[in-house]
């Protein structure tokens, strides 16, 4: 049944070119240069540490890899993060 | 991110959390609604974060959930910067008395000096002054201005010319001009009488010496009444002559008064005003209401307050609006001319001795013109025209 909707859903962004991460609930990352990162649509984090943050999404897990993290503000569905970062990754495994 | 404005007004805290379940109590947090930030780690199993004050105490159980311990690190935000300061409050407080004092002590009155003035003037004026409130220990901004203060002291001693008031820092200075009353001359001197001006003599009544005109006689200005010299011819003696020689005179004296005349009178209701000149602004402090008379008067004082020995650039203004009232006088031809005796009548008194009368007084000549009465009257005056002319006696004579 959910794998059936998350058809329909994806069938729906293609074709009638709504937004994906308001009808998928994906993340919506916003990164300026190294310094900031900005994601929405988390669900939590799974684990925090200087050179890594690891979020919970809805399907999978996102990993950001840097150095000197922060977590200025962290909000219900929004996190910033500040540091300098090297890399953002998807993890399938949840 | 908005909350990130109110941090300095809010207080938080900055705290070191330390355990195992470090994500799973941020995410309580976020669950709960808590706000955590600048989370930033520290070592393997602890970082620091910053929460606000109220939520601690929601904080707490989370802990407990989670298996963590928090130490606190420091304390931020408006009330405990403000608590921070207040245990400073003494030196504060102490401050910001010394500064109000030191600016009351600057606008009082510390010293008055009197110069020019014997004990007892002295003691005379330092009443009077006591009565306009001058006195040690007065706020100078409350008291009239040093050109009110001359002149209603100046008023109030009638053994003086004249009371210069200056103010120099916190010292009223009084510079006193007493009236040099001329002492009487006892011993006289041998003298005549002689006319004041031309008269024709009405009735004399002489004391000493040998009176040389008789009634209704017409004499000069200048020519001799009483002699001094007594006695049979060849035996002559000098003494003062001494007398009063009434003589008729006359004066002339033109007024005019206008028929219409226009007053401006007070109706007593009046309305105080105080307000603080802070360089060049006004503020007021105390009487908003601008009386809304139709019209009025308004008379402002300025006292500059002083702060130590500078002048601060701020000053006291007490203005006072009177209500006036515009009174139309209207006089008849008659009720002018009326007026005009009395108004003529008055001025030749003026130029009379007490003991002179009017005998009778005449209209000269009258017209009306440009809505103005002139007249022209002339009077009979009954005074004593002697006045005293020494003789002078030249020696080896």
């Amino acid at each position: 049944m959910a794998k059936w909707r998350q058809q329909v859903t994806k069938w729906l962004v293609e074709k009638l070119d709504l937004p994906a991460d308001a009808m998928m609930d994906l993340p919506r990352i916003t990164m300026i240069g190294q310094l900031h990162i900005y994601i929405e649509n988390h669900r939590g984090v799974i684990a925090f540490s200087k050179e890594e943050l690891k979020l919970r999404l809805k399907q999978g897990n996102l990993v950001i890899k840097g150095q000197e993290f922060v977590i200025k503000t962290i909000l219900p569905e929004e996190i910033l993060l500040e540091g300098s970062i090297e890399g953002v990754y998807y993890d399938k495994a949840t | 991110m908005k909350k990130d404005w109110l941090e300095p007004i809010n207080s938080y805290v900055k705290v070191e959390i330390r355990g195992e379940g470090i994500a799973e109590l941020i995410n309580a947090c976020l669950a709960q609604n808590i706000s955590i930030w600048n989370i930033k780690r520290t070592n393997e199993n602890a970082v620091s974060a910053c929460l606000y004050t109220k939520n601690i105490k929601g904080f707490r159980p989370l802990l407990k959930q989670t298996g963590c311990k928090i130490r606190f690190l420091e304390k931020n935000g408006l009330p405990f910067w403000a608590a921070r300061m207040w245990r400073r409050n003494g030196l504060i407080l102490g401050l910001a008395g010394f500064l109000v004092i030191l600016f009351l002590l600057s606008n009082m009155v510390w010293n008055i000096k009197v110069t020019g003035a014997n004990p007892k003037t002295e003691y005379q004026l330092l009443n009077a002054a006591k009565e306009l409130g001058i006195k040690k220990g007065k706020f100078i901004f409350l008291l009239p201005n040093v050109r009110q203060l001359q002149q209603q002291l100046t008023n109030a001693m009638d053994n003086v010319t004249w009371i210069g008031v200056s103010l120099n820092g916190t010292t009223y200075n009084f510079q006193v001009v007493e009236k040099e009353i001329p002492e009487r001359k006892k011993a006289l001197s041998p003298r005549h009488l002689v006319a004041k001006k031309d008269a024709v003599i009405y009735d004399m009544f002489v004391e000493k010496g040998q009176p040389v005109v008789a009634p209704h006689q017409f004499v000069y200005k200048g020519s001799l009444l009483v002699s001094g010299y007594i006695g049979k011819e060849g035996k002559t003696k000098l003494v003062p002559a001494k007398g009063v020689v009434w003589g008729e005179t006359w004066y002339t004296t033109n007024v005019t008064i206008p028929l219409e005349t226009k007053f401006q009178t007070y109706t007593g209701s009046s309305i105080i005003q105080h307000k603080l000149n802070l360089f060049g602004l006004r503020i007021p402090i105390w009487g908003w209401k601008d009386g809304e008379y139709k019209s009025k008067e308004v008379s402002e004082n300025e006292t500059p307050l002083k702060f130590w020995k500078w002048t601060l650039p701020m000053s006291y203004i007490k203005k006072e609006i009177r209500e006036t009232d515009g009174v139309k006088r209207v006089y008849t031809k008659a009720e002018a001319m009326d007026a005009g005796k009395a108004m003529a009548r008055k001025e030749v008194r003026k130029l009379l001795a007490h003991d002179a009368k009017i005998r009778e007084e005449k209209i000269l000549h009258q017209s009306v013109s440009n809505g103005k009465v002139n007249l022209s009257m002339h009077y009979q005056v009954i005074e004593n025209i002697a006045s005293e002319q020494p003789i002078l006696i030249q020696q080896g004579d």
